[in-house]
């Protein structure tokens, strides 16, 4: 099955812009569940340079400098990629088993030191964004952990009790709004249930990451889907020793299948922002962002929202 | 005996236990026996007064007595025997390899922790980790390229390493000018002691500098990165700079492109080749790294993957800086080198180990509690000993929260060295801070060292922010070569060429110009709208109150002070006096003269290393007296003109010195040209308020008479016209007559004359784009004539004419400012 993914970013400045530098994270990486077939990026005004790496996490980078004169950027990204059925499938099968590890053979685990323990204990720690748990959300959080309980089902009904006790309400929050401020009003949009869960799972000593990426999203019945009524989303993925890296997505209250596609992912949004930038100048600036994911044919329904 | 009161508690460099002195001291107590403590206190104001002559400082932060000190040394030196100093050379050679394998692995396979001889989180917990330089030193053998330590001599006689520094150490600025101050000062003492000269290793210092910057030319372009002049080591980035023979610069100073790092001259962009960066890597780059930061280069981190720039230090050392890895440095030294420790260091616990968490959380008051990392979110050093039962609590949590940020050392007492306190000579303790660089593939250290001497007596704690003092070391051995002549003067370098004056520089120069200027003439007509105001009620005419309102609207078009006197309805000034202390000393409001001095004094502190002495002294007193005049809520109008005279006094003084003392190569053509803009545009603004509406004669007059002396003209224009005052004469004088030089057209037509000295662009056929409006603007007071300008349209009561003409000059100017700084100071077209 292939999505095909139009993610286009509009920055306008209210003064003339004739130098910056982007960072641009609109390239989705691979995993075991997605292949990236094609990849196209297109950036106006044209860029002088443009460079693509890979970070630290293996994300895909890409380097913009632009030096002609602008008020507007234009970022627009190009994504077709094969969602691998059968290998969401055997994950499935896989977690499965992972649900009978408890929560303190979890602890005990991330205490060894083999390469994958190593890699995922720096999402054990603070990050940029997460950089204390409100112990507040610890109590929160551990109504759902106990020592011989399956991690698995604790991550699985905490995440319920995000989507049940919280609001989605978009406007509320921004990327730079504490997770103490949204979960004390119990509202946000799915970065911020993301980083509630990460930095609750962190306190309770367990190795959570942030994930980047979109959501197939279907019309109600009988109408027929906008182009660009889509959104980028977010949710969080929590490591059981042994077993691997397991994803969550509170806003939708689901384990993502087959309709969450990865763009990246990182200790929390600062390491996996979409688009970073240095602009010299004062002024404000206003961004609008256009996100289409189509799949090629169209076979289940649900109603889900980012 | 110089030494019969000194009394001391722990491990002394000089005596031994049984009181004696150490036969390495015993030539150097003879020396200060014969000089004796008078000679010796004469000494010490003779060292002071020479680093402040030098202006040596060290700048403090929250200081509330300024924030630029004195540097401090003791003319006591502290004294190593050479076979001792033999063993702590070959430490910290051992510590520098160490901890550039540890670098390399760090940033590239990390197998130091796939093998668990360090816990990861000693590293990915520590802030200085930077996961943006994974990678990229990779091909490099040596990345780490200077490497400080902070030594003290433990209970056991034993050198001890406190602390590693390489994030961008600092000090070897203050050794070389300790050093230098003790050869001139206090010749006495080095009779019959022979010590290590340090020439030969400033030297490798500079050729490993020129050796990094040679892979694109023969005379590379080495910069050092400062964050500016009120980092608390400014001073010591200047001396550094001038005698390497670096360019100083600030991040605004360089730009990111095509892989690699330009520096902004007036010239144009000029390719850098290496960045000697005294800059914290965190703030280096605001697009990869610390997004708030002003200080840094965007794009920098990609250059330097791109290999287009090489750094000492490289980005991502911050993390060996990392009480965390004390523990698990023996068991490093194994790994990497196959070697035993040489140094000892202070006895540890990592906090993230179970069992010394607990140890450490069961004897936290005989321990001394550090965070592994300066700069992350948990910072500080708790000495267990004098922590109250709440605030040992307090840190319990705090480490049980999070225990990988935290390591229990042992507490030391470290040795003391005799030091001159308050004229009497005392115990001190001292903090070793050695340096080694990289040398043909080996790490050479340095045969001396900044030693910093704690504050009091019983100080753990050593350290520049806290005050305290320093010395030279001197070790003891073959002097080494001497240096030649005028070794470490500082250099007359190519950046005093003015194609090769850094943008920023320039730039700092230009409104250092035209903020001078603004704040006189904005201080002139505040004080002659305050004096016609107070002179109100002498000749109680209508015509003259007309007058005073027309200089108070003028103030507001001036001061751009909006909307001021021009207000209307719940907007209207109701008290004048009132409104025009606001504009003058109402710090935040826009366009105050306040404001245009805090303007001012940044300006100056941006180019205070190229101003002399006596015009910082100036400004700071200024600004002294300034601050304490304008904080009054509302003075007598006696009190504010009085203030104003004085503010005008100094400033003029400032002015004088600033255009004596610098060469127009050095800058001053950017200063003029800053000066001359804004001269012209306020004149075009007073002349707009005041010549070109119709009033009564009476009025006219006393109008006429303000600008003539708000502008300092009036006793020319009485020489030149021999006539009354009036409109026509007055209109020609300020603006159209090329022999009067404060005149309009003067002042453009110098611009004129500056503006082809500046260098690039230059062509002999065409002007260029900063010089074309300002052509214009000649052009169109050149073709003007005054009665054509002072005519007015029947039923007017406006010279359009007038008006529009100065409007489309004031245009020219801006026009001219904007093109210029694009040209000069930004750079983005190249």
């Amino acid at each position: 099955m292939l999505y095909h993914i139009f993610h286009s970013t509009q920055f306008s400045y209210q003064q003339w812009v004739s130098f910056s530098h982007n960072l641009i994270r609109l390239k989705p990486r691979d995993t075991p569940f997605q292949t990236v077939i094609d990849f196209s990026l297109s950036i106006e005004p044209d860029a002088a340079e443009l460079e693509s790496y890979t970070d630290y996490f293996g994300n895909h980078l890409h380097h913009v400098l632009i030096r002609e004169p602008h008020h507007q950027l234009k970022v627009s990204a190009q994504t077709c990629i094969a969602m691998d059925i059968q290998a969401i499938q055997q994950n499935k099968l896989i977690a499965d088993y992972a649900k009978e590890v408890s929560y303190s053979q979890v602890i005990q685990a991330l205490k060894a030191s083999t390469p994958d323990v190593i890699d995922a204990k720096q999402f054990c720690m603070p990050s940029q964004f997460l950089k204390t748990t409100d112990p507040l959300l610890r109590d929160y959080v551990s109504h759902s952990f106990l020592a011989e309980r399956s991690v698995y089902e604790s991550v699985q009904e905490f995440m319920g009790r995000i989507y049940n006790d919280f609001q989605f309400v978009s406007g509320f929050s921004d990327v730079n709004t504490p997770v103490e401020i949204v979960f004390e009003a119990r509202k946000g949009v799915c970065q911020d249930f993301a980083h509630i869960a990460i930095s609750a799972l962190r306190s309770l000593g367990l190795a959570a990451r942030y994930v980047s990426g979109y959501i197939e999203t279907l019309p109600p019945a009988g109408e027929v889907k906008l182009f660009g009524a889509d959104a980028s989303h977010a949710w969080f993925s929590v490591f059981i020793p042994g077993f691997g890296w397991f994803d969550f997505d509170p806003t939708n209250n689901v384990i993502p299948y087959d309709q969450h596609i990865v763009l990246g992912y990182g200790r929390d949004y600062a390491d996996i922002a979409p688009m970073q930038g240095v602009v010299l100048g004062s002024g404000r600036s206003d961004v609008s962002v256009t996100v289409d994911v189509t799949r090629e044919e169209i076979q289940s329904q649900s109603q889900t929202q980012s | 005996m110089i030494f019969e009161n000194y009394t001391r508690s722990s491990y002394d460099e000089m005596f031994n236990e049984d009181g004696t002195i150490r036969e390495h001291w015993k030539a150097l107590a003879d020396n200060l026996d014969n000089l004796g403590i008078q000679q010796l206190n004469a000494k010490q104001k003779e060292i002071d007064w020479r680093l402040e002559d030098n202006g040596v400082t060290y700048n403090v932060y929250d200081d509330p007595n300024g924030t630029s000190r004195p540097w401090h040394l003791d003319p006591i030196p502290l004294i190593l025997e050479s076979s001792d100093w033999e063993r702590i050379e070959a430490g910290m050679r051992q510590r520098a390899a160490l901890l550039n394998l540890l670098f390399k692995d760090i940033y590239g396979e990390q197998k130091v922790l796939k093998q668990n001889i360090v816990p990861s989180e000693v590293i990915f917990g520590h802030s200085g980790f930077l996961r943006e330089a994974h990678g990229l030193y990779q091909h490099l053998n040596h990345p780490l390229m200077i490497v400080a330590a902070d030594l003290a001599r433990g209970p056991d006689g034993k050198m001890w390493v406190i602390h590693d520094r390489v994030q961008s150490p600092s000090g070897l600025g203050y050794a070389i000018e300790n050093r230098l101050t003790m050869n001139s000062a206090v010749q006495e003492l080095y009779s019959n002691i022979s010590i290590r000269r340090l020439y030969a290793f400033y030297e490798d210092l500079k050729s490993m500098l020129t050796k990094l910057g040679a892979n694109t030319k023969s005379e590379p372009l080495n910069v050092l990165l400062t964050p500016g002049p009120h980092n608390e080591t400014y001073f010591e980035h200047a001396y550094l700079s001038s005698f390497l023979g670096l360019t100083l610069v600030q991040g605004q100073d360089l730009l990111a492109k095509g892989g690699a790092i330009w520096l902004k001259s007036l010239k144009g962009l000029r390719r850098v080749d290496a960045i000697l960066r005294r800059l914290d890597e965190s703030y280096c780059d605001p697009l990869e790294l610390r997004s708030d930061s002003k200080l840094g280069v965007s794009g920098l981190v990609q250059a330097v993957r791109k290999q287009g720039i090489t750094m000492a230090n490289p980005l991502g050392c911050g993390v060996l800086e990392n009480l965390g890895l004390h523990p698990f440095m023996p068991e490093l030294a194994h790994f990497f080198l196959n070697e035993e420790l040489i140094l000892p260091q202070i006895a540890s616990w990592w906090c993230g180990q179970s069992k010394e968490c607990e140890y450490v959380l069961e004897n936290i008051p005989t321990l001394i509690i550090k965070a592994i990392d300066r700069s992350g979110n948990e910072s500080g050093t708790y000495v267990g000993k004098r922590l109250s039962l709440d605030e040992q609590e307090q840190l319990r949590v705090k480490i049980v929260a999070n225990p990988y940020m935290f390591v229990g050392q042992e507490e030391v007492q470290f040795a003391t060295a005799p030091s001159l306190v308050e004229g009497e000579i005392k115990p001190r303790h001292v903090v070793i801070r050695s340096f080694s660089i990289i040398k043909d593939e080996e790490y050479e250290v340095m045969p001396g060292a900044l030693v910093r001497v704690g504050s009091n007596d019983d100080s753990l704690i050593v350290s520049g922010q806290r005050g305290g003092s320093s010395k030279d070391l001197w070790i003891l051995g073959e002097s080494g070569p001497i240096a030649p002549n005028n070794a470490y003067k500082p250099k007359a370098t190519f950046e005093n060429s003015l194609e090769n004056i850094p943008s920023l520089r320039a730039e700092n120069l230009f409104w250092l110009g035209r903020y001078l200027m603004r704040c006189i003439m904005s201080a002139r007509m505040i004080r002659i709208t305050l004096k016609s105001l107070a002179n109100a009620t002498r000749y109680d005419s209508q015509g003259n109150l007309r007058a005073q309102e027309i200089l108070c609207d003028t103030l507001s078009h001036l001061s751009m002070t909006y909307p001021g006197f021009l207000g209307e309805g719940d907007e209207k000034v109701t008290d004048p006096v009132k409104e025009i202390w606001s504009v003058i000393a109402q710090g935040d409001r826009i366009g105050s003269l306040s404001q245009a001095l805090n303007m001012l004094s940044n300006a100056n502190t941006s180019t205070k290393n190229l101003l002399p002495l006596e015009a910082w002294r100036i400004f700071e007193r200024l600004m002294r007296e300034w601050n304490d005049y304008a904080k009054d809520t509302l003075p007598s109008q006696r009190t504010m003109i009085a203030g104003l005279d004085s503010l005008l006094v100094h400033l003029m003084a400032y002015k004088a010195l600033i255009e004596d003392s610098l060469f127009l190569e050095q800058g001053l053509i950017l200063y003029e040209i800053g000066g001359g803009l804004e001269r012209s545009q306020l004149l075009i603004t007073k002349s707009r308020a005041m010549l070109t509406a119709v009033y009564e004669p009476f009025t006219e007059y006393e109008i006429l008479e303000t600008l003539l002396g708000s502008s300092e003209s009036l006793n020319a224009y009485r020489a030149h016209y021999r006539a009354s005052i009036d409109l026509p004469h007055v209109s020609e004088f300020m603006l159209l007559d090329s022999q009067f030089p404060k005149s309009l057209i003067s002042e453009i037509a110098r611009l004129l004359e500056l503006l082809p000295k500046l260098p690039k662009f230059k062509s002999d056929i065409y002007l260029s784009r900063y010089e074309e409006p300002l052509f214009e603007a000649f052009s169109f007071l050149r073709l003007s004539r005054i009665d054509s300008l002072c005519a007015l349209a029947p039923d007017s009561v406006v010279r359009e004419n007038m008006d529009m003409l100065l409007a489309s000059i004031s245009d020219k100017l801006i026009v001219a400012s904007d093109e210029l700084s694009k040209t000069y100071f930004a750079h983005y077209d190249e």
